[in-house]
C-alpha cells in the first residue's frame, strides 16, 4: 500500500473528503514508497502545507512528534504550554506517566487527554488536550448526583414515622461510609443519661453499629456545649475528646479528621453528630454542607420519633384502661373471649365484655355494644365498665343491674347533654354442684346469647329488650337456663352476624351461616369456640373494613370431671407471654 | 414446618399424645409432654418432636376429611395449652433482644408461629408473640411503640403472598429486618425470594439466622417487573364478577348445584373464590408451581369430601375462557388442569 493509496481513502472522519484537500495534486513518487499510517502532517508542497503550522497552533490539542529512536522532533506551541517539560532534543520520560498507556494524564494540576498514534517510519505524535474544565464540570455533576442520591435515601430511610432507637440507630448507619468511617450520635440526655449510637465502616457495605450509655456528667465537653445550642465553628482537640469518650479506638489522634454537627429538635438539639475519617479525609466546606444538610433531615426524623413515642405512650395508659379485661377465672367455668376492633391500629373499640367475681362464687357477666366508633365509643365502654364494677356490689339480680345501670347512664347523658347509649346481655352464673352451671340472663335490646347443648344442637335463648341508657323505664328481657357439663353459652356483638362478605362483598353473615358454623363444635373448648368464631367471622369478610367484634362464651367444665384450673391463662393477642401457667 | 424426627422420642408418647387430642383430653395431653421433660428430654425436642409433628397430623387427618373443623380447633386448642405448659416448665430468662412474632393478617394457623416464638425463647431471646391474623396496622403501630431486633412472619398460605408482601414493606418502612417462615412460602422459600425477604425453614433455622443481623438485612432485591402486566391487578379487580359467572356456568353443566343447601353454596362459592385467590397469588409472584400444588391440594380435599375432579376442571375451563387476555394466568390455569385427576380432564 502506497500514501497514495492511503490518501483516495477515506478513513470516514471527514478530515480528508473537504474540496480543497480532493484538488491537491499527487506528488513526492519517493516517499509514496513509505508506509504511511497518518498522513495529517504529510502536505508540505501546497497552498495547505503552507498553511498548516498557523492552523495547528489553533487546534485544541498540542502536538508531538517523535522520531523513530523516541527523540522529540517537534512540539507545537499548545503542546509546549500543555508540557513544558518536553523540548526538541529530548525524550517523553522528561514527564511521567506520558509513556505509559494510560490516555489520562494529570500534569502540573491539569488534566490532560493524551492521544498516541503511529505515523510513518517509526516516527510517532502525541497529540495532548486540556480537559480539565470539562472533567471538574464533570465531577462536580457526579458529585452533585451522589449528594442527591444520598439525600433520597436519606429522605426514604428516615421519612417514616420509626421508633426512636431505630431512627437513631438508622441515622448513624446512613452517615457511613458517604459522611464519615466512624459516625456517633449521642441523644440528648434524659434524667442525666446520654444514649450513643455508633456506626463503624466496615469491610463489605453495611456498617456495624453499637450503642451505649454515658452519665450526661461524662460526655466529652465539646458535645455538652453543642447539646446546649453553642454551636463554635471549629472545636479544638474535638478528636482527641472523642477518643477519650471511647468513640474511636485503636486510631491516633493526628490519623482523623473529625467535626460535630447538632441535630436540630423542637427547641434544644435532639442531639449531636460526631462525624470522622481516616488520614487525607479532611472535611471541606462542601462536603460538611451535606454534612450538615443530613443532620437537618436526621433532626427532624428524631424529633418525630421522639414526639411519636410521648404521644405514644400516654396513648397506650389510656388505650390499656379501655381494653376488655379478661373474666377473671370462677370455679365450674371456662371463659373464652375474642375481640377484633374495627380499627386496628388503635385496638379499642366500642364493643365490651367482663366478668366479676360474685361473693356467694357465682360471677356477674356481661358483653354489649355501643353507639358510635373509635376513641369516643371506646371512652363510652369504659364508663359503663366502671359503672358496672361499682353497681355490682349492691344489685346481683341481672334485670335490676341493668335498670340502675340505666339509669345512671341516663344521668350522665343527661349531664353532658349528648346522647350515647348501648345494648348489651348481662347475666349471673353460678355453678351447680353436678358440675352445670345456672344462669339468669338479662337482655337490653342486644342479640340473643346461644347455647351449644351436649346433644350438638345449638338453641337461641328467647331474650329481647330495650336499649339502655335511652328511656328512663325500659323494658328489660330475662331468661334462666342450665348449662350440662360441657355445654357452652355464647354472647356476640353484632360484628359477628353483620359482617359483610360473599361473592361481592354486600352479604351478611347472618345467624343462620353463624349457627352453621357452630355445628359440630359442641365438644370445643370455650377458648377455641370464641376464637373459631372470630375466624369465621374474618373469612367472611375476607380483607374487607368491618365492625367491632367481640365473643364472649363460657363452658360449664364440669366441677365432678377435669377440672381446668392448671390452666386459666388465655393468650391474648397481645398480653404478657403465657407463662403464668402454673400447677402441673 | 418442623421436619417429624419423633423416632428419637418414646413412639408410645407420640400416640399417647395423638389419642389425648383425638378425645381433647387438655389435661391429659399436658401430663403427656410434662412427663417427657420429667424424663429429661429438652423443652425444644418437646415443642419440635411432639406437638409440630401432632399438629402436622391433625392437619392431614382434617384434610382426608377424618376429622371435623371442629375436632381440628379443639386439638390445636389444647396443643397451645401444651405449648404454654412446656415453655412454663423451662421457664428460660430472656437475655437477647426483643423478636416479635405475628401470623400474618387472615392467617389462623397459629401454632407453629407459637411453637417458633417459643424455642426463640428456650434460646434466651424475649419474644413477643402477638398471636393469629395480626392486622398490618397493629403490627406496624406496635414496633413503633416497642422496638424490636427484628419480626419474624408466618404464613401457612401461599394465597396471602400479596398480603404478606405489603406486611413485609410495613416493617421494613419500620426500619425492622423481617424474618419469614412457613409453607406459604413454598417448601424451599422461593417465593420469600421472589418477594426479597429472609426465610427460614424452620424454628432451628430461624434461631440461627436471628444471630447474624447482616444476613438478615442482607436479602436481594423483590423480583416483580411481571408486575407491569397488570394482570395480578386486573384479576382482584374482577374477582366478584369471576365467581358469579363461574358459579352460574357449573350450575349449567351440573344442575344438581341448585338442589345445593345455603352452605354448600357458600363453601362452593369459596371453593371458586380460593381458585381465583391463589391464582392472583401465582401471578403475582410469577410462579405457575404456586398454582399447580394448590389444584393438587385441592383435589384432594374435595375427593374426601366427594367433589369430583371433573367439578374443579369446568371451573378452570370456565376461567380459563374468561381470561383469555391474560396470558400468564391462561398459562398457570392450564397447567392447573394438566395436574388434575384424568377423569377431570374428559368434561373440558
Amino acid at each position: 500500500m502506497t500514501g497514495a493509496d492511503v490518501r483516495d481513502l477515506d478513513p470516514g472522519d471527514g478530515r480528508f473528503s473537504t474540496p480543497s484537500v480532493a484538488r491537491v495534486p499527487v506528488r513526492r513518487p519517493t516517499t509514496s514508497r513509505q508506509i504511511a499510517a497518518a498522513p495529517a502532517l504529510e502536505l508540505p508542497q501546497s497552498q495547505l502545507a503552507a498553511d498548516w503550522p498557523e492552523v495547528a497552533e489553533h487546534l485544541r490539542e498540542g502536538v508531538v512528534v517523535c522520531g523513530p529512536d523516541g527523540t522529540v522532533r517537534h512540539v507545537s506551541p499548545v503542546a509546549k504550554r500543555l508540557l513544558p517539560d518536553v523540548v526538541v532534543g529530548g525524550t517523553l520520560a522528561a514527564v511521567n506517566h506520558l509513556t505509559s498507556l494510560d490516555s489520562h494524564v494529570r500534569h502540573y494540576g491539569r488534566r490532560l487527554r493524551v492521544r498516541r498514534v503511529a505515523l510513518s517510519a517509526g516516527r510517532s505524535c502525541l497529540y495532548v488536550e486540556d480537559v480539565s474544565d470539562s472533567e471538574q464540570r464533570a465531577d462536580e455533576l457526579a458529585a452533585e448526583r451522589a449528594k442527591s442520591a444520598f439525600l433520597a435515601v436519606v429522605g426514604d430511610k428516615l421519612g417514616n414515622p420509626l421508633h426512636p432507637d431505630r431512627a437513631a440507630a438508622a441515622v448513624v448507619r446512613l452517615a457511613v461510609p458517604t459522611l464519615a468511617e466512624v459516625a456517633v450520635l449521642v441523644l440528648a440526655p434524659r434524667s442525666g443519661r446520654a444514649r450513643w449510637w455508633r456506626a463503624c465502616r466496615a469491610e463489605d457495605e453495611t456498617p456495624t453499629v453499637d450503642r451505649g450509655v454515658l452519665a450526661a456528667t461524662e460526655l466529652p465537653p465539646a458535645i455538652t456545649d453543642s447539646l446546649r445550642g453553642v454551636q463554635p465553628h471549629t472545636v479544638d482537640w474535638l478528636v482527641e475528646q472523642a477518643i477519650d469518650a471511647g468513640w474511636l479506638p485503636g486510631v491516633a489522634a493526628h490519623e482523623v479528621a473529625a467535626r460535630l454537627v447538632p441535630l436540630p429538635g423542637r427547641d434544644a438539639p435532639a442531639g449531636v453528630l460526631l462525624v470522622a475519617r481516616g488520614a487525607g479525609g479532611r472535611y471541606g466546606e462542601d462536603e460538611f454542607d451535606l454534612v450538615r444538610t443530613f443532620a437537618a433531615r436526621a433532626g427532624a426524623a428524631l424529633t418525630t420519633a421522639l414526639l411519636y413515642r410521648e404521644q405514644a405512650e400516654v396513648a397506650d395508659t389510656l388505650q390499656a384502661s379501655l381494653l376488655p379485661v379478661e373474666p377473671a377465672p370462677a370455679p365450674g367455668v371456662q371463659w373464652g373471649t375474642a375481640y377484633r376492633p374495627a380499627q386496628a391500629g388503635l385496638r379499642i373499640g366500642g364493643d365490651f365484655y367482663g366478668s366479676h367475681r360474685l361473693p356467694d362464687g357465682g360471677s356477674v357477666f356481661f358483653l354489649g355494644d355501643v353507639s358510635g366508633k373509635g376513641v369516643e365509643a371506646a371512652v363510652f365502654t369504659g364508663q359503663l365498665r366502671q359503672c358496672l364494677h361499682a353497681l355490682h356490689r349492691v344489685e346481683q339480680h341481672p334485670a335490676r343491674l341493668l335498670r340502675l345501670l340505666n339509669d345512671a347512664l341516663l344521668e350522665t347523658t343527661l349531664a353532658h347533654g349528648q346522647g350515647r347509649f348501648a345494648t348489651m346481655v348481662l347475666g349471673v352464673v353460678r355453678p351447680h354442684r353436678d358440675g352445670g352451671l345456672g344462669l339468669t340472663l338479662a337482655g337490653g335490646g342486644h342479640l340473643p346469647p346461644l347455647v351449644l347443648r351436649s346433644s350438638g344442637e345449638v338453641e337461641q335463648l328467647p331474650l329481647n329488650g330495650m336499649l339502655v341508657g335511652v328511656v328512663p323505664d325500659p323494658r328489660i328481657g330475662q331468661v334462666s337456663t342450665r348449662l350440662a357439663p360441657g355445654e357452652t353459652c355464647l354472647l356476640y356483638s353484632d360484628g359477628v352476624t353483620e359482617a359483610r362478605g360473599g361473592r361481592r362483598g354486600e352479604e351478611l353473615l347472618g345467624a343462620d351461616r353463624l349457627i352453621q358454623a357452630l355445628n359440630g363444635c359442641h365438644r370445643m373448648p370455650a377458648p377455641a369456640l370464641a376464637e373459631r368464631i372470630e375466624q369465621v367471622t374474618c373469612d367472611w369478610l375476607g380483607q374487607r373494613d368491618h365492625d367491632d367484634i367481640a365473643v364472649l362464651a363460657l363452658r360449664a367444665s364440669g366441677v365432678g370431671g377435669r377440672p381446668q384450673r392448671h390452666l386459666h391463662a388465655v393468650p391474648t393477642l397481645t398480653g404478657p407471654d403465657p407463662q403464668e401457667t402454673t400447677a402441673r | 414446618m418442623t421436619i417429624a424426627t419423633r423416632d428419637t422420642l418414646p413412639e408410645a408418647g407420640y400416640r399417647d399424645y395423638l389419642h389425648c387430642l383425638a378425645e381433647a383430653d387438655e389435661h391429659a395431653a399436658v401430663e403427656v409432654a410434662c412427663g417427657l421433660l420429667d424424663a429429661g428430654v429438652p423443652a425444644d425436642r418437646v415443642l419440635l418432636e411432639l406437638v409440630a409433628p401432632a399438629q402436622a397430623e391433625v392437619g392431614e387427618r382434617w384434610a382426608r376429611n377424618e376429622w371435623s373443623v371442629a375436632q381440628e380447633h379443639a386439638a390445636t386448642h389444647i396443643s397451645e395449652r401444651v405449648v404454654a405448659a412446656v415453655a412454663a416448665y423451662a421457664d428460660v430468662r430472656p437475655t437477647g433482644a426483643r423478636i416479635v412474632v405475628a401470623c400474618m393478617d387472615g392467617e389462623w394457623h397459629a401454632l407453629p408461629a407459637r411453637l417458633v416464638a417459643e424455642v426463640l425463647r428456650l434460646r434466651g431471646w424475649q419474644v413477643t408473640f402477638l398471636g393469629a391474623s395480626v392486622p398490618a396496622a397493629h403490627l406496624v403501630s406496635y414496633l413503633h411503640r416497642y422496638d424490636a431486633y427484628a419480626v419474624a412472619l408466618a404464613s401457612a398460605l401461599p394465597m396471602r403472598l400479596p398480603h404478606a408482601h405489603r406486611m413485609i414493606e410495613a416493617c421494613r418502612r419500620s426500619d425492622v429486618p423481617v424474618l419469614v417462615g412457613g409453607r406459604g412460602f413454598g417448601v424451599d422459600g422461593r417465593w420469600a425470594r421472589r418477594l426479597g425477604v429472609a426465610w427460614a425453614a424452620n424454628a432451628v433455622a430461624a434461631a440461627e439466622l436471628l444471630g447474624d443481623e447482616r444476613a438478615l438485612r442482607a436479602s436481594g432485591p423483590a423480583d416483580l417487573a411481571h408486575l407491569a402486566d397488570d394482570e395480578y391487578a386486573g384479576l382482584v379487580n374482577r374477582r366478584g364478577e369471576l365467581i358469579d359467572g363461574a358459579l352460574a356456568d357449573l350450575t349449567q353443566r351440573f344442575p344438581a348445584t341448585r338442589d345445593h343447601t345455603p352452605a354448600q353454596l357458600d363453601s362452593t362459592v369459596s371453593d371458586l373464590g380460593y381458585i381465583l385467590d391463589f391464582l392472583a397469588a401465582a401471578l403475582y409472584v410469577d410462579d405457575g408451581s404456586l398454582f399447580t400444588e394448590f389444584i393438587e391440594w385441592l383435589t384432594t380435599i374435595l375427593d374426601s369430601r366427594g367433589v369430583p375432579a371433573a367439578a374443579i376442571d369446568v371451573s378452570l375451563a370456565y376461567y380459563t375462557r374468561v381470561l383469555h387476555d391474560f396470558p400468564r394466568a391462561v398459562d398457570h390455569l392450564q397447567r392447573g388442569r394438566a395436574v388434575l385427576p384424568a377423569a377431570g380432564q374428559r368434561s373440558a
